[in-house]
């Protein structure tokens, strides 16, 4: 169908109800009888009823000039993003080669970014095969998979809902996580705390609330618990022993 | 605009959120971007998305709310993260099966939980939407100048006056610069899936 201002101010003029009754049902016929011209009204229609909603429009724009203005930061600043990958890399070349050495840090570390640099390279979501024992309930077993999947904000939502799940440390170890994982640091580290020194999993909630406090850029309280690790001589020894030193440099 | 229709379980700073993006708080709204554009990258990256795609999830997703917001239709069974996380994956997805042919099974059931099925309903409808929204703002200044005031209702001799055009000129303009977005609309290539017509593809 060939667009012309004159089909337009006809289409307009429907939508708006400003056609006479006559015209209005000629055009209807016209419509019924060509599927095209339906499909021409329908743009139109939807058209004027979602683009005259212009706080939305306001809103859409704001975000594209944020987002806009983030990307500009992010040119302007090194990200963290990138960073964090590098470090990534750099700390597995490091563990391949059996170096054993976190020289590499000490390149990209500087005083704002060097917690976050660490963080991003020692953390690693808790494995979740090693918590899967026994006989579960479909709503940890729904937990596990989510938790597997990386979906971690469901992971929190459905700890969330059924804290009754929670008293299984295993998936208070996955909560704290997830809080980790979605930006909720000091949700973070309410869940790591509660953990005590009686379980199984207190080295695990340790290591990473130490972590936890990393990221928070409270540096000074996660040495501490680095040292209690270290004290600890369980699993996590080696690598709490590794990362204060890094910490130290 | 209020928070009459504030969630049960919101806490201060969920309510300062909610405010600060219905009433477009560029600061709140900045933050709430930073903090959790990363997950979202991380999420559609994985499943077969690109950084434009990631732009435009978050944003829609964002719309979306603010729309619920500004209807009080917006009805909180988490947190307005986990809410946004549920919409964000939703939206992706619809997009991931239509445009990509990406075989994506059905809704997770707990996003069915967060966000309620008539809003996983209401995602799929909003579609369309965010496409005439996102070529209407890449229009020119003058094009948006009077297909604005047009989309108002105003008539032509008060655009020609606004505008500073003549009346016939006035005219020339919003049919051209309709003709232009219907254009770019179909040219979109989500546009032929949201339309149901596979051989416009």
């Amino acid at each position: 169908m060939k667009r012309t201002p004159e089909i337009f101010e006809k289409i307009e003029a429907y939508l708006a109800h400003t056609l006479s009754q006559e015209d209005t049902i000629a055009f209807e016929q016209e419509i019924a009888a060509n599927i095209e011209l339906q499909e021409e009204v329908e743009k139109h229609r939807i058209m004027h009823t979602t683009l005259a909603d212009q706080d939305t429009l306001a809103f859409k724009e704001k975000l594209i000039r944020i987002s806009d203005q983030i990307k500009q930061e992010e040119k302007t600043n090194p990200t963290l993003t990138n960073r964090f990958s590098l470090f990534k890399i750099a700390a597995s070349i490091v563990v391949l080669l059996g170096a054993g050495s976190l020289l590499w840090y000490t390149i990209y570390t500087k005083n704002q970014t060097r917690d976050l640099d660490l963080y991003s390279a020692y953390y690693k979501p808790y494995p979740a095969e090693d918590i899967i024992r026994g006989k579960a309930s479909k709503e940890t077993e729904e937990v596990v998979k989510q938790y597997i999947n990386g979906s971690y904000d469901s992971v929190v939502h459905t700890l969330e809902k059924h804290p009754g799940l929670k008293k299984q440390q295993a998936l208070q170890i996955y909560l704290g996580n997830s809080y980790l994982n979605t930006n909720q640091e000091e949700k973070a580290v309410k869940e790591f705390k509660t953990i005590t020194n009686t379980g199984k999993y207190y080295e695990i909630a340790q290591w990473y609330l130490s972590l936890t406090y990393l990221k928070l850029n409270k540096s000074g309280k996660a040495k501490l618990l680095l040292e209690e690790i270290i004290q600890y001589n369980g699993a996590y020894k080696d690598k709490a022993h590794r990362l204060l030193i890094a910490m130290k440099k | 605009m209020s928070l009459e229709h504030k969630p049960m379980n919101s806490t201060t700073e969920e309510h300062k959120i909610l405010e600060g993006i219905v009433t477009g708080d560029e600061i709140i709204i900045t933050a709430f971007y930073k903090k959790n554009l990363p997950y979202i990258r991380k999420y559609i990256l994985r499943n077969s998305g690109n950084e434009e795609d990631v732009e435009d999830v978050f944003q829609d997703a964002m719309v979306f709310i603010y729309q619920k917001l500004k209807t009080g239709s917006l009805e909180l069974q988490s947190s307005i993260r986990t809410y946004f996380y549920g919409v964000c994956k939703n939206i992706w997805r619809n997009r991931a099966r239509k445009n990509k042919n990406l075989v994506i099974t059905g809704y997770l059931p707990e996003d069915i939980e967060i966000i309620g099925p008539a809003v996983l309903k209401d995602l799929e409808c909003k579609e369309k939407e965010y496409i005439y929204h996102k070529h209407f703002l890449n229009l020119s200044d003058p094009c948006r100048e009077v297909l604005c005031l047009v989309f108002k209702g105003v008539n032509m001799k008060e655009i020609a006056k606004i505008t500073g055009y003549s009346e016939g000129y006035t005219r020339k303009k919003k049919f051209e610069c309709k003709q232009h977005l219907i254009e770019m609309i179909e040219k979109d290539p989500a546009y032929p899936e949201l339309q149901g017509n596979p051989e416009k593809k």
